[in-house]
């Protein structure tokens, strides 16, 4: 059974990610007269179509480019000995301190209750095209598993190859990889969710819906 | 050297990089190295901090991000930008961009309108047609039209059938395409109007452009290069004689060239093997010289088993196997010819300094491409982590490689899984083939798969391939 | 009791005029609310005859200050009354200007569109002994008094759809329209099939309606009102306002503000004065043929004088419609003029069946093609002489008359001559083909002929083809090099998050790629000069009519300074560019709609050169094609001047595509509004480049007026396709083989090359 009070109190510890902000390329860069303290926020809109706030600015080729905060949360870190200097990619530029929605929340706890199918080795991993299709139109726990089914593709060095699922037969309750994203060997890339622990799994669901309060 | 000393930005990785590196150091320039997060364990990365400090290396996102490196070139100071090959080798916009922008770089490779019109294969076909060199039978513009098309693959049919081919071939190809994408054979008229229709729209899906380009399919071909080196401004052309690269893997990969391109004195062919050479080398060298090429690169031919040569493309850039040519070169007599730095000199405006008459060439050479893939099924690549990789030195033999041979490498999943090239050379073919041979044998290399699978290499494939090579 | 009702009156007249003047009522408004107020105080005190006497006071008094106020109104206060909840509403109307009504399809809130009603409606007449009735069919957006349901009288795409369909009911049927415009403007929504499609196809509709349609104005508000507003009279309410836009989107552009801000009422009242949208501004630019006068502050549902004059507005505006096509009889004729200064009783007594027979029907169209195409000549400044005018004029008949010979007389013999040759052909190559061939193989196999030709095809295959093609690159190579080519600098794709796409280096993306993203296909906008030269083979020599040139003609102040501005940098009079031209051997007239003039808006000017354009294609048989870079939609500082270009515009094409024409619409850009409810939108080849984007409002007024936010790419190419709105997306690159492709395969019979 899981202790789900437990694991509760263990994120309350903490209740935030660091999200770190690196350069995505070469440039230029100029913050946006961010500090640490001050609150950012993540997309927004209806259509998630409005982008976050803006943290810096990247200059490459004469192209000025915003960096944008990926989520809601405040800056703890910024790198400003970088401001008006030329950085390589992949260099760290700030932190963002992300407070943990009761959706993160959930998924975190979820991903120690479901069964976990982990990646057999680093590659990029595609849902077959049937699933794919019913994962787009009817969502998420509209698929269910057995063992022996056909589910991913796995892609590595332009090679397609089927990856049949192994475990528990059952539902896809999440989904923890991107497409096209490399995934390392172990990761999990789906949670599983016997039929006969749905209703354990809802509770789990509801239980951290009322007893976890957003940070605003 | 000119007075002001260019500092060479190295736009590729792997082994071409760490013997672009090499040669930089040898010409005495500076040079400036890329990385991607996922390729720091590459050794010319290693190479590039041992030869060049700290300040030689920058980290991009992407090789394939022509503003990456134009904007670490600035940052650098870099004078020249060296394509390596793959990524931006053959991309005439970005040598384009790099002598049109606001501060510009020396591009190492020929002028991009040479690369534009050389790298088209219609407009390369056109070139050659107009000066008479030999090309596949078929179209040498896009067809657009039905009519047209069904014309030309009866005609074809009907020539294929009078030169005493068996059962004739017609390939459909799109115009806009390359790389194997939207290609078809047609072995009967009666199937070519579906085959041309399905052709078309495959082409206007995927390149947007209609046109498609019939050739005859020429069959059991042996695979031939021209290397020619030219110096800036398009004039002093010399060849460096002939490869033959017709060992491949499926994908149409190569993994063994040789130098010379046939051995006639040794083996014996049905054709004059030695007018085949001249002929192909002639008109590589007058093409090159009409169209004003104006630095290293490869004329690709196929010989047909009856002998007849017809010009295949153009490679504007400096080719993997460059080595086995450099091999068997002489210069005034004199072996240590190396084309990776020529290239590099010449790009920077050196004059060329020699002629054709200063050239020899002596013996045979062979380059084996030692990669990771499985030959057993289909040449499925191979990743995983390299633990041993060695060989015994050798006068006689050359290795190129960016695997480290102290630490384990793991195979990086984005780039093909190529570990070395090793260059033999030998006396006559007969030498050169023994001398390949008891390298591959004593070759160690060990390694494993995260998963435990077993360390895979295309060594047995060389082996087995290296007992019949230049033989037609 | 009588006394409380008057009294009761008297209050809602009080609120009337606060609500419509509210704090501009001023000492009259108060002197009202205290007079009313006193006597309220002292009726307890007074008799009732003392009552009634005071009563008539308060009344003549009230009377004698909303006289008083009438005078001073100004646009804005009409605006208001016409808005306000009392005024008259069709409802109103049926009930109390026609003798009996049904109305169709539709019960309050229960009809598809509760904001248009139609209704088959009839006057009763006496006509000696006999009684007669007339009917007509009764079109128009239905107010109400303020019911949330009618939505303001806005209508939705299938509201106007269903007036189309009842328009076309009285075609067949045979009987007048008569339209009532109650409307502040369509309902901004891109469902199907799209305001602006379905307005557009409305006034395609009846810009050949074989009936009379007479039409009423109360409120006018641009697009929405054009929908049923085509008509052969056109009859203004004297408090209504006809108005490109409402005076205060005219504000919040004109102060240039963003969502959701609200202009100061002062800039509202301004706007409405500069837009010139009353009834006597629209009668003087001859818009609208007659003013019905209204009570002093405007008709409300008990001015029963109001209803009876209108009704003889109504039989007299459509007797004079179908006499004037009818061949009209002497008496009733001159009646009818003496009519014109008339009293309604008069007009009752003048009977007229309102059928008309086939010829008649013809002429009624022609008539109403010459009155539109008459109007708003003084809101262009025509900079040819007199004498090239002239000079045109006659060459457009000389072209008429050319084409007909060529194309029509000697063409057609030319044709059947052609067939039956091609016939004659096809039975001898048979016959040939049957007796030759075994006989032709034999030969060949004994002259060795057969080698010969394989040598022929063997040099087919293997020498360079037309060698005048030079390399036969696949990348074009443009003629016009857009300036943006010219930088040194990259550009980020919007869609680079999604599609991966990497920067762009501009001279690459502007140059060779055509502005378009080489990863995710992305369009990017490019100047209209590129499509002049890269398509459309442009040659300034064969640009015509450049001299028409766009005015102030409402003398919106500061618009001058700007379209001086607009001008000197374009280096074009107006935002319309027509020219002839040559692709591909097939000669067409394009105009062009630029969006770097003025945003591409249309007012008088581009009307006009659009319809001379359209004239030019009809008399040469020349295709038509509209390319339009980019339009923000009518000129606002034109006012109705500019609403009058819609119909005008669709008439001409119209006209063209009656005749047999091709008339192709080509997207780019943004297109909104106005133009593609109108003459855009009417095509029946309507295609869009690549990422442009086409609808009837942006984002922005959408949720201003409906409170809906709209989805990225709403009205994105790819969206107007899945709605039906245009007919084909189409890649900048493929441009002229595409058309070139339309010009061959799509279009009536009588183009020059058919």
């Amino acid at each position: 059974m899981l202790n789900v009070k437990g694991l509760l109190e263990d994120i309350k510890a903490s209740p935030y990610e660091e999200i770190v902000i690196a350069a995505p390329h070469t440039g230029v860069v100029e913050f946006a007269g961010i500090r640490p303290g001050d609150k950012v926020q993540g997309r927004s809109g209806t259509w998630k179509e409005k982008p976050g706030t803006v943290l810096a600015h990247l200059t490459r080729e004469k192209n000025r480019k915003p960096l944008c905060a990926p989520e809601k949360g405040e800056v703890v870190e910024v790198h400003v000995e970088l401001e008006g200097r030329f950085v390589e990619a992949g260099e760290p530029l700030a932190v963002i301190r992300h407070f943990l929605t009761r959706k993160e929340v959930i998924e975190l706890i979820l991903k120690k209750a479901l069964s976990l199918f982990p990646a057999p080795e680093k590659a990029k991993y595609y849902f077959v095209p049937e699933i794919d299709q019913k994962l787009k139109v009817s969502g998420k726990r509209s698929v269910k598993l057995r063992d022996g089914m056909e589910v991913f593709i796995v892609s590595r060095m332009k090679r397609e190859t089927v990856l049949p699922y192994t475990g528990p037969g059952g539902i896809i309750y999440s989904v923890y990889f991107h497409r096209g994203d490399n995934v390392d060997a172990g990761q999990p890339l789906i949670g599983v969710c016997p039929e006969d622990q749905l209703s354990l799994i809802q509770d789990v669901v509801t239980k951290v819906q009322s007893e976890w309060e957003e940070v605003e | 050297m000119p007075a002001n000393k260019h500092k060479v930005l190295i736009a590729n990785r792997g082994e071409i990089a760490t013997r672009i590196i090499r040669a930089c150091c040898g010409l005495g320039l500076d040079f400036v190295s890329l990385a991607t997060a996922g390729d720091l364990a590459s050794g010319h990365v290693s190479l590039a901090r041992e030869l060049g400090g700290e300040k030689a290396l920058y980290r991009i996102e992407s090789y394939h991000d022509a503003n990456e490196i134009l904007s670490v070139a600035d940052a650098a100071g870099a004078t020249a930008v060296h394509p390596g090959y793959g990524f931006f080798a053959e991309d005439y916009r970005f040598a384009r961009r790099t002598a049109a922008r606001d501060r510009p770089l020396t591009f190492i490779g020929p002028s991009w309108w040479a690369i534009r019109d050389l790298g088209d294969k219609i407009s390369t076909k056109r070139i050659a047609r107009s000066l008479g060199v030999p090309t596949v039978p078929g179209s040498d513009r896009p067809v657009y039209d039905e009519l047209e098309a069904e014309e030309l693959a009866r005609a074809l049919f009907a020539f294929q059938d009078e030169q005493g081919v068996e059962s004739g071939c017609v390939l459909v190809k799109a115009s806009a395409g390359g790389g194997g994408m939207g290609i078809e054979e047609v072995w009967n008229m009666d199937r070519f109007r579906s085959v041309f229709r399905r052709v078309r729209n495959y082409a206007k899906r995927h390149f947007n452009d209609e046109g498609v380009l019939i050739e005859q399919r020429i069959l059991d071909f042996n695979h031939l290069e021209v290397q020619i080196v030219s110096e800036r401004g398009g004039r002093n052309h010399v060849h460096f004689g002939t490869r033959n690269c017709s060992i491949q893997s499926l994908g149409r990969q190569k993994r063994i060239e040789v130098a010379p391109g046939f051995v006639p004195g040794e083996i014996g062919y049905y054709f004059d093997a030695a007018g085949v050479l001249e002929a192909i080398t002639r008109n590589s060298l007058a093409m090159a010289a009409e169209v004003g090429y104006d630095s290293v690169g490869t004329w690709e031919w196929i010989v047909t088993p009856k002998g007849e040569p017809f010009l295949m493309e153009v490679n504007t850039r400096i080719q993997v196997e460059n080595g086995v040519s450099a091999a068997i070169a002489r210069l005034r007599g004199e072996p240590g010819v190396d084309l990776v730095s020529e290239h590099i000199r010449l790009a920077l405006g050196e004059p060329l300094g020699y002629s054709q008459q200063d050239l020899s060439f002596e013996g045979v050479g062979v380059e084996y491409r030692i990669v990771a893939e499985d030959p057993r099924e289909r040449f499925a690549p191979w990743a995983g982590r390299i633990e041993r990789f060695q060989w015994a030195e050798r006068p006689w033999l050359t290795v190129h490689s960016h695997v480290p041979r102290d630490a384990a490498y793991d195979i990086p999943m984005d780039f093909d899984p190529n570990l070395a090239l090793a260059i033999v050379w030998g006396e006559n073919l007969a030498q050169a083939k023994e001398r390949g041979k008891s390298f591959l044998n004593e070759l160690v290399l060990e390694g494993a798969a995260a998963g435990g699978g077993e360390m895979r290499s295309n060594i047995g494939f060389l082996l087995e391939k290296n007992q019949n090579i230049l033989e037609f | 009791m009588d006394i409380d009702k008057r009294l009761r009156e008297l209050a809602a007249r009080l609120a009337y005029v606060n609500d419509v003047f509210g704090p501009k009522g001023g000492a009259n408004h108060r002197l009202m609310n205290s007079r009313l107020g006193e006597f309220l105080d002292r009726r307890s005190a007074m008799d009732p005859d003392e009552q009634l006497r005071r009563l008539i006071q308060l009344e003549d008094l009230f009377a004698f200050l909303e006289k008083k106020l009438a005078a001073e109104l100004t646009p804005m206060d009409l605006v208001r009354i016409v808005r306000h909840p009392q005024r008259v509403c069709l409802k109103d109307i049926l009930e109390n200007v026609y003798d009996n009504y049904t109305e169709i399809g539709g019960k309050d809130e229960f009809s598809i569109d509760p904001s248009m009603l139609i209704a088959r409606a009839y006057f009763t007449r006496r006509v000696g002994e006999r009684v007669v009735n007339q009917s007509v069919m009764v079109i128009g957006q239905e107010k109400g008094h303020g019911e949330e349901f009618r939505n303001g009288g806005s209508v939705k795409p299938w509201g106007n759809a269903k007036a189309l369909h009842y328009m076309r009911v009285a075609e067949t049927e045979n009987i007048p329209v008569h339209s009532f415009v109650f409307t502040p403007g369509a309902y901004p929504i891109e469902d199907y099939p799209g305001a602006a499609q379905q307005i557009a196809r409305n006034l395609y509709e009846m810009a050949a309606l074989k009936v009379p349609v007479i039409c009423v104005v109360s409120e006018g508000g641009s697009g929405g009102a054009e929908a049923v507003a085509l008509a052969d009279k056109r009859l203004m309410l004297s408090h209504g306002y006809y108005s490109v836009i409402s005076p205060e989107g005219a504000a919040a552009i004109e102060a240039g503000l963003r969502l959701g801000q609200k202009a100061p009422p002062a800039l509202a009242d301004k706007c409405a004065r500069l837009l010139k949208i009353t009834a006597a501004d629209n009668l003087r630019f001859g818009y609208v043929d007659r003013i019905v006068p209204e009570p002093a502050l405007g008709a409300r549902v008990q001015d029963y004088d109001f209803f009876k004059l209108l009704r003889g507005e109504l039989i007299m505006a459509t007797n004079e419609v179908v006499g004037a096509v009818k061949g009209m009889k002497l008496f009733r004729a001159l009646a009818m003029r003496r009519g014109a200064n008339r009293e309604a009783f008069e007009v009752e007594n003048i009977f007229m069946r309102w059928t008309l027979n086939a010829k008649a029907r013809e002429r009624l169209v022609l008539r109403r093609r010459r009155k539109y195409r008459a109007m708003s000549r003084k809101a262009r400044l025509d900079g040819r002489s007199v004498l090239r005018r002239a000079w045109m004029a006659v060459q457009g008949a000389v072209w008429g008359i050319n084409s007909f010979f060529r194309h029509d007389l000697l063409g057609k013999h030319r044709r059947r001559m052609q067939r039956v040759m091609e016939e004659i052909g096809a039975e001898a190559h048979l016959v040939r083909e049957r007796v030759g061939r075994p006989v032709r193989s034999f030969l060949d196999r004994v002259s060795g002929r057969e080698r010969l030709a394989s040598d022929e095809a063997r040099q087919r295959l293997t020498r360079l083809s037309r060698p005048e093609e030079g390399l036969c690159r696949p990348e074009g190579e443009w003629a016009y090099l857009s300036p943006k080519s010219r930088e040194d600098r990259t550009v980020t794709c919007p869609n680079a998050e999604t599609h991966g796409c990497r920067d762009l280096w501009a001279p690459d993306l502007y140059g060779e790629f055509a502005g378009v993203c080489d990863c995710c296909g992305h369009h990017f906008p490019m100047e209209y000069e590129w499509y002049l030269h890269n398509v459309f083979n442009y040659s300034p020599s064969r640009e015509f009519n450049s001299e028409i040139e766009s005015v102030n003609p409402l003398s919106y102040e500061g618009f001058g300074l700007k379209l001086e501005q607009a001008k000197k940098n374009s280096g074009r009079k107006s935002a319309c560019v027509t020219f002839e031209t040559e692709m591909q051997d097939v000669k067409a007239v394009v105009a062009v709609l630029t969006a770097t003039f003025r945003g591409g808006t249309v007012g008088a000017a581009e009307g006009e050169k659009f319809i001379l354009a359209a004239e030019r294609a009809m008399s040469k048989r020349f295709p038509l094609i509209a390319y339009v870079h980019g339009t923000a939609g009518i000129r606002i500082h034109e006012g109705t001047h500019g609403v009058i270009q819609m119909p005008r515009c669709v008439m001409a094409v119209r006209r063209y595509i009656d005749a047999g024409g091709l008339y192709l619409v080509l997207y780019d850009t943004n297109s909104y509004a106005g133009p593609v409810a109108s003459f855009l939108g009417c095509s029946p080849y309507q295609f869009a480049v690549r990422s442009s984007n086409i609808g009837f409002a942006g984002p922005g007024v959408i949720l201003e007026t409906t409170g809906l936010e709209t989805p990225p790419h709403y009205q994105g190419a790819y969206q107007a396709l899945a709605r039906g709105h245009i007919h084909g997306v189409w890649d900048r690159r493929e441009i002229g083989r595409n058309l070139y492709q339309a010009l061959m395969t799509m279009g009536g019979r009588n183009l020059y090359y058919r």
